[in-house]
């Protein structure tokens, strides 16, 4: 059995060496959340946060992220309040078939995570590995930036 | 069929399971390429070990004489590392790979032992004259990376060694290391080309020069015959336009018959000039042994 920490739960379970980690998500947790588009580490849909960095979970073996901790779209917000990102993805209208984004949501929490006032530039580079195929991304490029307003707004207030 | 796996924590650990599961056991460090081999089922591996977490492989160490990268530094480290202005180039090189996320995971270890002809951290490395550290639990040993690769994918390890450092000498003011890629889009390309060059200048002279080009051949190659007629050349316009010359014939004669000749012939002019002139910038910057550009 191994053991991994998914969204701050602890799950012990039986994997295959060879099971990626989109895998182990989707097929044996049902966290659906994560999507599959290339399965090749082209398309970022598969985004996940392990130990805070984003990477493609189509990319790494199951087992490789035992002991660590790995964040997923279902553990961002809550019902009373969204991640100051899904906020802003829906403020700005960012969203339309999507696919892309809850990869594209967590490659935002990471850029707004490891800057407070994000450039345009550190933005383009943070989400240059989640393609979307709607959006022509200039709303999401807006999206983050608001996602590090909304944040800063929130830590002021909660002190 | 299942596979078993480990997750090793320490060198010796993971030195001992490859030892004592040699056939189809698999190493695994990013896993930004492997994973996909697996998933398509052109490897099937019986065992996997994970070294990407070995603590004492990744950690870069820089000092006077010497450069040490341990070899599961990610891309991403070696893009942050603050490299003195004439290592830049390391740090561009790892910027170019893939995209955030691959960056994250991928490594050195990982960019040399697949053995990729567009491996992009490979010509930046030859041509800093690199050395490799091969470790087993039979011992050590140390070989320089030109030596490394056999082929497209295939290299000198042998199947219980792992590959656990690379090592060069930190350059001089005089010393000069450049980069340049050819790519298809600016995130997530794989190099159509990519060329590094070292360049050192004395005396208004370019004194040494080595230049290696990725995805022109099956796997990272130096230019030697080009280096040779360029030592002892004056670093300035009219030589890069030689080299270029040079190049370019060079490269035609070697892609002969291939779809790819008249491009990839083409294209390494642009990528060499751009990387000579890097250098040519920076002498000029520094007014170290350079005329007039």
């Amino acid at each position: 059995m191994a053991k991994f920490n998914i969204n701050g739960k602890e799950y012990e379970i039986e994997i295959d060496g060879k099971d990626r980690l989109i895998d182990l998500l989707r097929d044996k947790l049902h966290l659906t959340g994560t999507k599959e588009g290339c399965g090749e580490g082209e398309c970022g849909a598969c985004t996940v946060l392990i130990d805070g960095e984003i990477a493609d979970s189509c990319l790494v073996l199951a087992f490789q992220c035992i002991d660590k901790n790995i964040v997923t779209i279902e553990g961002i917000g809550n019902d009373e309040e969204l991640d100051p990102s899904q906020q802003a993805f829906i403020e700005n209208g960012a969203v339309q078939c999507g696919f892309c984004i809850p990869g594209m949501v967590l490659s935002s929490k990471a850029i707004i995570d490891k800057y407070e006032y994000p450039t345009e530039e550190q933005i383009k580079i943070g989400i240059s590995g989640n393609l979307c195929r709607c959006t022509g991304y200039n709303k999401m490029i807006e999206s983050v930036k608001r996602a590090a307003e909304i944040k800063r707004e929130r830590s002021v207030k909660n002190g | 069929m299942s596979s078993k796996y480990y997750k090793a924590y320490k060198l010796d650990e993971a030195l001992m399971k490859l030892k004592e599961n040699p056939e189809n056991s698999n190493l695994i460090a990013g896993g930004t390429d492997i994973v996909i081999e697996i998933k398509n089922k052109k490897i099937k591996p019986d065992f996997i070990i994970d070294i990407s977490d070995l603590k004492e492989l990744k950690d870069i160490s820089i000092e006077e004489d010497n450069i040490e990268l341990g070899s599961m530094v990610t891309f991403t480290q070696l893009e942050n590392e603050d490299f003195p202005k004439n290592l830049k180039a390391l740090s561009e090189a790892a910027h170019s790979v893939g995209s955030p996320q691959i960056r994250n995971k991928g490594t050195i270890g990982g960019n040399i032992c697949n053995g990729s002809p567009a491996a992009d951290l490979v010509p930046p490395l030859l041509a800093l004259n690199s050395i490799v550290t091969l470790e087993s639990t039979r011992g050590k040993r140390e070989i320089a990376l030109e030596d490394v690769f056999l082929d497209k994918g295939k290299t000198v390890l042998e199947i219980d060694e792992i590959l656990t450092k690379i090592r060069f000498k930190n350059l001089k003011e005089n010393e000069f290391l450049s980069f340049s890629k050819l790519g298809l889009r600016n995130a997530l390309a794989i190099s159509r080309i990519c060329t590094s060059v070292y360049v050192k200048v004395q005396d208004k002279k370019i004194e040494n020069i080595r230049i290696a080009n990725g995805a022109l051949g099956r796997y990272g190659i130096r230019e030697k015959n080009i280096e040779d007629k360029l030592i002892g050349m004056p670093l300035n316009k009219k030589t890069i336009e030689y080299g270029k010359e040079e190049i370019n014939k060079e490269i035609k004669e070697r892609l002969k018959g291939r779809s790819s000749m008249e491009f990839k012939s083409e294209a390494i002019k642009g990528t060499l000039h751009k990387s000579l002139f890097n250098a040519l910038n920076y002498f000029l910057d520094r007014k170290v042994g350079v005329i007039n550009g």
